[in-house]
């Protein structure tokens, strides 16, 4: 609503009725249409208002008397008010006084015949004073005739006739001089009327005598006429009149009648070109549906409910009605439109605006929104149904032709591949298409009607209706099924799935969407990435598991831990491959999306647990190929010396070039070198791979390295010393072991060589096996040697001879010095021990002799001596 | 029934509860209103026909400059106005100049309270007319010192100029009215014209409230000298 409007100036301010009138103000409505009200002094002027401009109207005033407001009501801004004031007056009208007449709408009464004899109260002597007025028109305000004589009245025959008022009405200007002329004039008219009738005829005599002799003319025309005319004249001129009367009101009538169908004629076709729009409206609706120009039905629909909405015309009835049933149609149609999908947004947009414009009862958008989230439902369905068959029929298909292909490759299959692809696109599509929709719906700029808010909470549960479903899906896509194919493949399809995830969700990003269906949609990409990884992790599993298979006993290179074979290597390639893989693929996270490891989740510590899995499994693996006894184990049961060519006798398929001794050896070094290379090698992938450090699997596995070297120590020592041992006591008292009282003990007896013969195998062996690490087996080995002397020493009676007592000594010292490398403080003292118990030699002769036969060992045996205390790499 | 009259009762109590109130505020506003009327200054404009009483009232009025000539019989304009921060309202009376209409002249005169004295300065004879119009004024009015400014029209025709400026400056002078020159078609000093007079009008208007308040004689001294005229 604008301003009301004002009236500020009145040009003239005062006027009798019709006074053309310029009225000025403000906000006197914005066209000639707005104008609706007019009132000069309450009397209605609208009729003759002429709209200027929005300060200027003309109008003329009406029949209205006394001063009052001007008053202009507007549509645009309603009654208004006027600070100026337009006073009206009637103007007493002079025969010689040039004046217009306001004729009063109302009929007057209708008299029969002739005029009203005009009342005497009607008549005014012109001036009883005699005066001329003319050209004096000076007014005197009638208000202050009014205040001046309450109750006094101007009109001469009034019974309230105030002098007073009469002449300043009339006389306002006339000089003291002429009034008394004209009160001279007044007394003479008044003594005048005195002097009787008789004076009057006297004064008139002439006209009275002219007026008499017209009479007598009269009369004698009448008779004249009563003569020629016979005494009724007028049943005659009736007669002729009534004739005239018929012959006229026929004609007339005649004439009134074509008249009348010409006017019903040309007003029919006024009607037609003026109606032109309308009649040939539903033609056009039906012309524009079909060409598809929805607006210009919606404008025509729109124009003619505008023009012709409330009326009365029967014929404009019928026709509105044949539109109002074409529009219906339309919208019927528009309505299957917008809800058969697919459809795109512009278009879907474009029907629902037209069917708010078309008073379509219900609410469009909405309408549309709940279509599209249903279409995505179902969308999403039936490409799950399209896959799942696709996938049916594959798996048929090849079950028939090639049966063994037993594994399929379930859940990586190129089906679910293109299954995810294809949802992701309609995700996406769909809710690209959905969500802005129902973002414009919610603004209001679709809404015919102002959206109500729980269709907020509606809308935010279909989206997740919707999302929910999709993620549902691609549970069911991508995470069961289980199935297998190579590495490569699972990762490029593992890669790409992802990838089609990832371009959902960044597409659901850029649509600004709840985080609620964000974080379902991103849960399903973190839990795709925890499954690869969880599958790589276990494809690793089942790799180093199958590592058993893979051993062939071929030495790679000699390390610090003794000679290992590829498993070692192999184990490292494979955890770096799934490490990498598992980087390559899942590790980044896209955009908003939670990084995959993070303190104490549940990926690290499955992360952890598989590592752990695969690492104790390539433990028993390891353990697996060392302690497996049933291998060529009896063919070993012979004594340490015999086993030795064993290489060489045995057929070589058995095996594969190593004995099993040795196999242990290398099963340890490789423990060994596991523990110490390899695990740091993992750990260092693990750092630059930024992932959690698997800190308690590499400490199991590291116990579990260890306990499985000493085990195996254990073992090769078992199978090793205790033959060995065995063999002492034997070749002790192989022959006699009580000399000759007096024979002369030149050289230790042979079981001294044998023992050192059995040592430079076993060293020989293990060196070449073990490098650096065989140390230990060796000194285990003396340690229990030395033991086992130590026990023959104690349980041999006492040397009864001196040159038994030195014999024994003699050998003592001669082992000593053989394995002097590799006595252990325990293995010394064992020794000590076994010399405790032989008596101290005597002579100085006897140690010289001593000596002499050591300096000859050692010359004797270099060769021995040297193999025993090196190894291979001093040589 | 009875509780029916107990809560017809109790309604009336609270609406003449609520009565005083209302009819208060009412009061008030009834009060105020009259008090918010701006003081009103009524403005006649006098001149011989055709110098531009109606282009200056209207271009004061509405900014708008009227070409065409239309003699005025008597028009009327009103609207409010801010004098010197205070908001007054103008009524302004707009007079014919034509000598057909000099006899009803005296009756506008009267209600009057402050004259703009028109004339052009293209034309002599209405120059010549202002001392007419300042008698008969003065007669009417009966006060020397009624507020009255001498309004030297059209004077963007300088080249068409007939009447001298020290002439005019001259007759002001004589008048002890202030004088000056305006131009209805290019707005020059239209505003000035209207809010001098009203100035005047203003500062005379509370001269005379100081006059009743104060001096008696004063006004009794005036009025005897009426009588005497």
């Amino acid at each position: 609503m604008g301003p009301p409007p004002v009236v500020t100036g009145i040009s003239p301010k005062e006027g009798p009725p019709g006074t053309r009138v310029t009225i000025r103000g403000e906000f006197l409505g914005t066209s000639a249409v707005d104008v609706i009200g007019l009132k000069i002094c309450g009397c209605d002027c609208l009729l003759s208002a002429e709209w200027k401009s929005k300060n200027k109207i003309v109008a003329r005033s009406g029949p209205c008397k006394g001063r009052g407001d001007i008053i202009v009501t507007t549509r645009s801004g309603g009654e208004g008010t006027s600070t100026v004031q337009f006073r009206g007056y009637h103007e007493s009208i002079g025969p010689v006084k040039e004046s217009a007449v306001w004729v009063e709408e109302a009929a007057p009464p209708s008299v029969p015949w002739g005029r009203r004899p005009m009342s005497p109260t009607a008549y005014t002597p012109p001036d009883p004073l005699g005066l001329s007025t003319e050209g004096d028109d000076c007014k005197f305000p009638e208000e202050e005739l009014h205040e001046m004589f309450p109750d006094g009245s101007g009109k001469l025959s009034d019974d309230n006739f105030q002098p007073g008022w009469y002449l300043l009405e009339h006389h306002s200007n006339t000089s003291f001089e002429d009034l008394k002329a004209g009160m001279v004039f007044l007394q003479r008219k008044v003594e005048g009327q005195k002097e009787g009738q008789l004076t009057f005829l006297k004064a008139n005599t002439g006209a009275v005598m002219d007026q008499l002799d017209r009479l007598v003319l009269l009369k004698n025309m009448y008779e004249e006429d009563q003569r020629k005319n016979g005494k009724e004249p007028l049943p005659s001129l009736q007669a002729a009149i009534e004739e005239s009367i018929t012959l006229a009101d026929s004609l007339f009538s005649e004439i009134l009648s074509r008249k009348e169908n010409a006017d019903k004629t040309r007003e029919a076709l006024l009607l037609l070109t003026r109606h032109k729009f309308l009649f040939q409206l539903p033609a056009s609706i039906d012309r524009n549906i079909r060409k598809k120009e929805y607006d210009l039905v919606v404008n025509d629909y729109t124009r003619v409910k505008n023009l012709f909405g409330n009326t009365d015309v029967k014929l404009f009835q019928k026709i509105l009605d044949e539109i109002d049933k074409k529009i219906v149609d339309l919208k019927e149609k528009l309505y299957n439109r917008m809800k058969t999908m697919p459809i795109n947004v512009q278009e879907q947009t474009k029907y629902i605006r037209l069917l708010i414009s078309l008073n379509w009862e219900g609410d469009a958008a909405w309408v549309a929104i709940t279509a599209r989230k249903d279409y995505l439902m179902n969308l999403m369905n039936k490409v799950k149904d399209h896959f799942k068959h696709k996938e049916e029929q594959e798996s048929n298909e090849k079950g028939k032709r090639k049966s063994r292909e037993s594994e399929s490759e379930g859940c990586w299959s190129v089906v679910r591949m293109s299954w995810c692809g294809a949802m992701c696109g309609a995700l996406s599509s769909e809710l690209h298409a959905l969500w802005p929709l129902a973002r414009r719906y919610f603004a209001g700029e679709l809404a015919g009607e102002p959206a109500k808010p729980e269709r907020h909470a509606d809308l935010k549960e279909m989206i997740i209706a919707g999302v929910e479903l999709f993620s549902e899906h691609m549970r069911a896509c991508l995470m069961s099924g289980g199935g297998s194919v190579s590495g490569d493949a699972m990762r490029v399809r593992l890669v790409a799935n992802l990838r089609h995830l990832r371009e959902a969700y960044e597409s659901l990003l850029k649509l600004d969407l709840p985080s609620q269906p964000l974080s379902i949609v991103e849960k399903v990409i973190f839990d795709y990435r925890v499954y690869g990884m969880t599958v790589l992790l276990q494809r690793a599993h089942k790799r180093v598991k199958g590592l058993v298979d893979k051993e062939t006993w071929k030495i790679e290179e000699f390390s610090d831990y003794g000679a290992i074979t590829n498993l070692p290597h192999l184990l490292e390639q494979y955890m770096n491959d799934a490490l990498s893989a598992i980087h390559k693929c899942v590790f980044s996270g896209g955009r908003r999306e939670s990084p995959l490891f993070t303190d104490g989740s549940e990926p690290t510590a499955a992360l952890h647990k598989h590592t752990q899995q695969i690492l104790l499994a390539y433990v028993s693996v390891l353990e697996n190929l060392a302690l497996n006894h049933d291998q060529g184990f009896n063919n070993t049961s012979l004594s340490v010396a015999l086993d030795q060519p064993l290489d060489e006798t045995a057929p070589p398929s058995e095996g594969e070039g190593r004995n099993w001794q040795q196999r242990l050896l290398v099963a340890a070094a490789n423990a060994h070198f596991t523990r110490r290379v390899t695990l740091a090698n993992i750990t260092t992938a693990y750092d630059n791979l930024t992932f959690p450090k698997p800190t308690q699997a590499l400490q199991v596995t590291k116990e579990a390295l260890s306990s499985l070297e000493s085990s195996i120590a254990e073992t090769y020592l078992e199978h090793k010393g205790d033959p060995l041992v065995g063999t002492i006591e034997p070749s002790m008292y192989m022959g006699r072991h009580t000399t000759p009282e007096n024979a002369s003990v030149d050289d230790a007896r042979p079981y001294v060589y044998e023992i050192i013969n059995n040592l430079i195998a076993v060293h020989a062996e293990v060196d070449s096996v073990s490098g650096v690490a065989s140390a230990r087996y060796l000194r285990d080995l003396c340690e229990t040697v030395c033991e086992e002397l130590a026990r023959l020493a104690a349980c041999a009676p006492p040397a009864a001879s001196r040159a038994a007592a030195f014999r024994a000594r003699l050998e003592y010292t001669l082992l000593h010095i053989a394995c002097a490398e590799h006595l252990t403080r325990k293995a010394e003292n064992h020794l000590m021990e076994a010399l405790a118990g032989i008596p101290p030699l005597e002579s100085d002769e006897d140690k010289k002799r001593m000596e002499t036969l050591v300096d000859g060992f050692k010359k004797r045996m270099h060769l021995q001596l040297a193999s025993l205390n090196c190894n291979m790499e001093t040589v | 029934m009875i509780s029916a009259i107990a809560y017809q009762l109790s309604t009336k109590f609270l609406e003449e509860q609520k009565c005083p109130h209302k009819c208060g505020f009412a009061h008030n506003k009834m009060s105020k209103k009259p008090a918010a009327q701006p003081t009103l200054h009524k403005v006649i404009m006098v001149g011989s026909g055709g110098v531009g009483k109606s282009a200056l009232t209207l271009q004061f009025m509405y900014d708008e400059f009227v070409e065409d000539y239309e003699p005025t019989k008597a028009d009327s304009y009103r609207k409010k106005v801010v004098l010197d921060g205070e908001e007054v309202q103008i009524d302004i009376l707009d007079t014919a100049g034509q000598e057909d209409y000099a006899a009803i002249r005296d009756n506008y005169f009267r209600s009057g309270e402050g004259f703009l004295c028109v004339f052009s300065i293209t034309e002599p004879e209405s120059f010549d007319a202002t001392q007419e119009f300042r008698e008969q004024i003065l007669r009417v009015k009966n006060d020397e010192n009624i507020p009255f400014l001498l309004v030297g029209n059209k004077s963007d025709l300088a080249e068409k100029r007939r009447v001298p400026l020290d002439v005019c400056r001259e007759r002001a002078q004589q008048w002890q009215v202030p004088y000056v020159e305006t131009s209805a078609k290019t707005r020059d000093n239209v505003d000035k014209v209207f809010f001098d007079l009203m100035r005047e009008i203003r500062s005379r208007k509370s001269d005379d409230s100081r006059a009743t308040n104060g001096d008696v004689k004063k006004r009794k001294g005036k009025k005897i000298k009426c009588t005497i005229l």
